[in-house]
């Protein structure tokens, strides 16, 4: 290809490029209004009991940041990161965020529940995923699972894995907390 | 498939794809790089120094955007979370630490970055595959066919198509004869991957959008290659370059 042909075919491609960006731009504009386990959509609601016999509901908690935290008892990371998020709740309750730390009873031994919320004083509600609901409707595949839930109902980050530090959980919450 | 291959790498362990990619990349790139004028060491130093750079880089920056909560908790400057990153500051470090040690080295720009367009190449197809474990850089809701269900959607599968552009672009490079013009092997990744991305951005529904619905994305990829083709044609049209060629 001579200089000509070569800046002629650039030229087109640029303008094809550029039609193209246009042509798309309507059809990118739509949101994700569905519920998903992922950053940007609505987090999918489920209600849980605790083992006092409390019920909690994602829906309810509109309004309030919400970290749902899935773990269990044989996963050390999730053991690792319990200390920071309590020491964050005790932070951070009072500007409005809540913790709902889910236990995913369907792959734990219930029995090693109530020792572990006494080793580690936590406060915040330990709701029991006994039948794997919430296991599944958050597709977890992986043991720690946190979904940062803003005030309007929207994951505003998923963490998969730990532990998380406090100064991730941190930046993450006052982002939810916005 | 798909779902025995995000259960395999689902994260953290999607990471691993990359590391793979990283280096493949590498390997691939060392067959070539004593054809773009550049030593298989210097070649090595230098994509080391600026992944160090890229690393470190990037939580620093994270770190700096979020002094206060380092402040109450200094211990996380050192966390081993992968999450207290920033890609845009890791990219500016690891560019830096590739130019200071170009220079020492007098490495040549445009020699390093044809010696590198290989590393890059393969390095965006292990992006694909780790975008296709994660779930993310996911497409809009469609019923084509070859859609894939992800986050309760049929989709677009915007990660399989990125994975088959870079695997395309990785074997255009592969199969052209080198150019003994310094620049012109980059510049032609260069246009390859961001013309594939222009195309495959529309098809997004988790990228940022701008005024009207325009794809910040798209937006990127337009640019670059129009600095590629303006930067390509003037590495092929230099006289100077020409008469060295010959």
């Amino acid at each position: 290809m001579d200089r000509i042909q070569r800046i002629t075919f650039y030229i087109l491609i640029l303008i094809a490029g550029a039609a193209w960006v246009f042509l798309s731009a309507s059809s990118t504009a739509q949101t994700e209004t569905a519920q998903a386990p992922q950053t940007g959509f609505t987090a999918p609601d489920f209600s849980l009991k605790t083992a006092t016999g409390e019920t909690y509901a994602l829906s309810e908690l509109k309004g309030q940041a919400v970290l749902v935290n899935v773990w269990a008892t044989w996963c050390p990371p999730c053991r690792a990161e319990m200390p920071a998020i309590e020491k964050m709740y005790q932070e951070y309750k009072s500007q409005g965020l809540v913790v709902l730390s889910v236990n995913s009873t369907v792959q734990d031994n219930p029995l090693e529940i109530a020792p572990f919320i006494k080793e580690y004083n936590l406060t915040f509600p330990i709701l029991l995923d006994e039948t794997g609901d919430v296991t599944r409707a958050y597709q977890i595949r992986s043991l720690p699972s946190s979904y940062f839930i803003d005030r309007h109902g929207v994951i505003s980050e998923v963490i998969i894995g730990g532990p998380m530090s406090e100064a991730l959980l941190r930046t993450r919450i006052e982002e939810a907390l916005k | 498939m798909i779902a025995a291959f995000q259960n395999l790498f689902a994260p953290p362990r999607h990471m691993i794809l990359l590391v793979a990619a990283a280096w493949l990349g590498l390997t691939l790139a060392e067959k070539r790089t004593e054809q773009h004028g550049v030593s298989k060491d210097d070649l090595n130093n230098l994509t080391f120094f600026a992944l160090l750079a890229f690393i470190i880089g990037g939580r620093i920056a994270y770190i700096l955007q979020n002094l206060p909560a380092f402040t109450k908790s200094p211990l996380g400057i050192i966390s081993i979370n992968p999450d207290l990153f920033d890609p845009p500051g890791a990219l500016v470090a690891g560019i830096i630490a590739a130019l200071i040690y170009g220079q020492q080295k007098k490495i040549l720009f445009w020699n390093a970055l044809d010696s590198l367009a290989t590393f890059f190449a393969v390095l965006a197809i292990g992006l694909g595959l780790s975008h296709l474990a994660a779930g993310t850089f996911f497409g809009q809701p469609t019923d084509l066919p070859w859609a894939i269900k992800l986050w309760n959607a049929q989709r677009h599968p915007t990660q399989i198509y990125e994975t088959i552009a870079s695997l395309l672009t990785l074997s255009l490079l592969w199969g052209s004869k080198p150019n003994p013009r310094p620049g012109v092997f980059f510049l032609y990744f260069a246009s390859l991957a961001s013309f594939s991305h222009l195309i495959i951005h529309a098809f997004r529904a988790d990228g940022p959008i701008l005024f009207n619905g325009f794809h910040l994305g798209q937006i990127i990829a337009w640019i670059t290659l129009a600095t590629s083709f303006v930067l390509l044609e003037s590495r092929l049209s230099d006289q100077r370059l020409t008469s060295i060629v010959e």
